[in-house]
């Protein structure tokens, strides 16, 4: 007897083989909706992007050291010492932008193809709340190199906390692990980023795709009608959709090592406690609340301002049980097609004001600077001979 | 009032909630140690008074930032003496610096201005930069939160 057979008999001598076997295969060749392209590859693209950012955070943490006094050092260390140790940072770093922008287009996708209606309220929920994660997994990333635009970023960021009402303070203090950001603040944001949100990622992970399994994917017909879909109409899991998730793999390998070598991330100066570089700006996802937050100001401004940039979250919570409509073809559903283009189109124009507020910019010929809040002023050339800085 | 209000207790009903009300306890008696844990373990203080390292020298109009406990504060000697201000911009928590040119704290974050005497003249903060104490003795200039 061969080894395979071996082993085969091992476990059917142990465990009921076969109803292991049929519930693989029944997942495996899944029939899913006719319609089901390319765009329904997003979200696999994002857990792949989720199992790159693992496998690489794994082998940074191997030469890493969370202390303000080493971190930054054993960064300058991976990159310059380390065989492939510049490769695996940057991976992990452009890998990290590039999930963000993975959930973002799925999440557009679900959104404008109506599939979180009934019955996906909670697949919808339970990707909100994974792509509230993939941000704060950026956000606590992002202090962990030390340097000075990670510690100035942060120091913004958790400034923010206290302006919650009634618990501010405290919240603020719980997260920077006192006054200021400081070496406690380093060790609690490697925690949290590398061990309690991985496991969170992983455990709402198994619960979307468990729900999205049992649902299985979305039709464009009306809620209540979709028809059950016949084993000749659909298109097998297995292999047609995994050839485009393997095509849609390699093309993600090949941009990221493209990114890495093309557009290293630089390590940057070490943070200075004592120094505040000027126009600190935070990562691209977070522009928008950057800028909004600008809107806002007297005494109860930063509240206003907090609570406006988390009314997008709860409304993208709340969505499907706002959105009652039978219809889910976007050509049906103006009104939520216009409000999802309002909000998409809203948040990369604050994104790209907060990407160019407090710079000179040439537009049309002429050059402006552009205000704190985003306005364009007039810059006299005639006094001003300094080139325009884009 | 309904008819069930009347019935004693099952045995049953009984140690179900016994075992509800032992969780519960058991649940906040693990949780209290677990959350004291996570408080931060040392307050950054500012309590202390620490010395300004060559503020003799210092000229008329020039400024310093030195660490109080956790806090970052700039020192300014005027004509009239010295004085402090935390340098944690009020707005967003960026270090402003001090510009003796201008006579005036300078955030370089969002471009708020401050007075000598740590009060908003122009940008985003909502209050003043609070002010420090500071001691003069002898020759040496030391500064406190308190």
């Amino acid at each position: 007897m061969g080894l395979g057979k071996t082993v085969k008999q091992f476990f059917d001598d142990r465990y009921d083989t076969k109803l292991a076997g049929e519930l693989i295969s029944k997942q495996a060749f899944k029939r899913l909706p006719p319609h089901t392209g390319w765009l329904h590859v997003l979200g696999s693209l994002s857990l792949l992007l989720f199992i790159s950012q693992t496998i690489t955070g794994i082998m940074l943490l191997i030469y890493y050291r969370p202390t303000p006094e080493a971190a930054h050092k054993s960064i300058q260390f991976i990159t310059a010492e380390v065989q492939f140790g510049w490769l695996y940072r940057q991976i992990h770093a452009w890998g990290a932008s590039i999930m963000i922008l993975a959930v973002i287009l799925h999440m557009t996708r679900t959104y404008f193809m109506g599939a979180y209606k009934k019955p996906r309220e909670l697949t919808w929920v339970t990707g909100v709340i994974l792509f509230i994660l993939t941000i704060t997994f950026g956000f606590t990333g992002y202090l962990l190199p030390w340097n000075q635009i990670a510690f100035w970023a942060t120091t913004v960021g958790t400034e923010s906390a206290n302006k919650v009402p009634v618990i501010g303070d405290w919240l603020q203090y719980f997260l920077r692990g006192g006054d200021a950001v400081t070496g406690e603040t380093l060790s609690r944001f490697f925690v949290v980023h590398v061990i309690i949100l991985p496991w969170a990622l992983t455990g709402v992970i198994v619960v979307h795709l468990f729900l999205m399994r049992m649902s299985n994917l979305a039709t464009l017909e009306r809620v209540g009608e979709e028809a059950p879909l016949k084993p000749e109409h659909g298109i097998p899991f297995f292999p047609v959709h995994v050839a485009k998730e393997g095509v849609v793999v390699m093309m993600m390998l090949a941009v990221l090592v493209t990114l890495s070598v093309v557009s290293p991330w630089e390590i940057g100066e070490p943070a200075n406690a004592l120094e505040t570089p000027p126009h600190i700006k935070p990562e691209w996802y977070f522009l928008p609340s950057y800028q909004l937050l600008k809107y806002f100001e007297g005494p109860y401004g930063a509240l206003m301002g907090i609570i406006g940039c988390s009314v997008p979250f709860v409304l993208l919570l709340l969505w499907p049980f706002l959105d009652r409509g039978k219809e889910r073809h976007p050509k049906k559903r103006p009104i939520a097609v216009v409000f999802g283009l309002f909000g998409l189109l809203g948040a990369m124009f604050l994104g790209y004001l907060g990407h160019i507020s407090e710079t000179d910019q040439s537009f049309f010929g002429k050059r402006y600077h552009i205000t704190l809040k985003g306005w364009p002023e007039p810059i006299d050339d005639s006094t001003d001979a300094a080139p325009p800085t884009h | 009032m309904p008819s069930n209000m009347n019935k004693p207790p099952s045995r049953r009903g009984f140690l179900d909630w016994i075992v509800a009300l032992g969780t519960m306890i058991t649940t906040v008696a693990v949780s209290i140690p677990g959350l004291m844990y996570l408080w931060p373990a040392a307050k950054g203080g500012g309590d202390e008074n620490v010395e300004v390292e060559g503020a003799s020298k210092m000229a008329t109009g020039q400024g310093k930032t030195i660490q109080v406990g956790s806090q970052a504060v700039v020192v300014v000697r005027h004509r009239s003496g010295f004085k402090a201000f935390s340098a944690v911009c009020t707005h967003l928590g960026c270090l402003v610096k001090w510009d003796q040119s201008a006579k005036a704290f300078l955030c370089p974050c969002h471009a708020a201005i401050f007075d000598e005497n740590g009060k908003v003249v122009s940008g985003p903060p909502p209050a003043p930069l609070p002010e420090f104490v500071v001691k003069e003795i002898g020759d040496k200039i030391f500064v406190s939160a308190t």
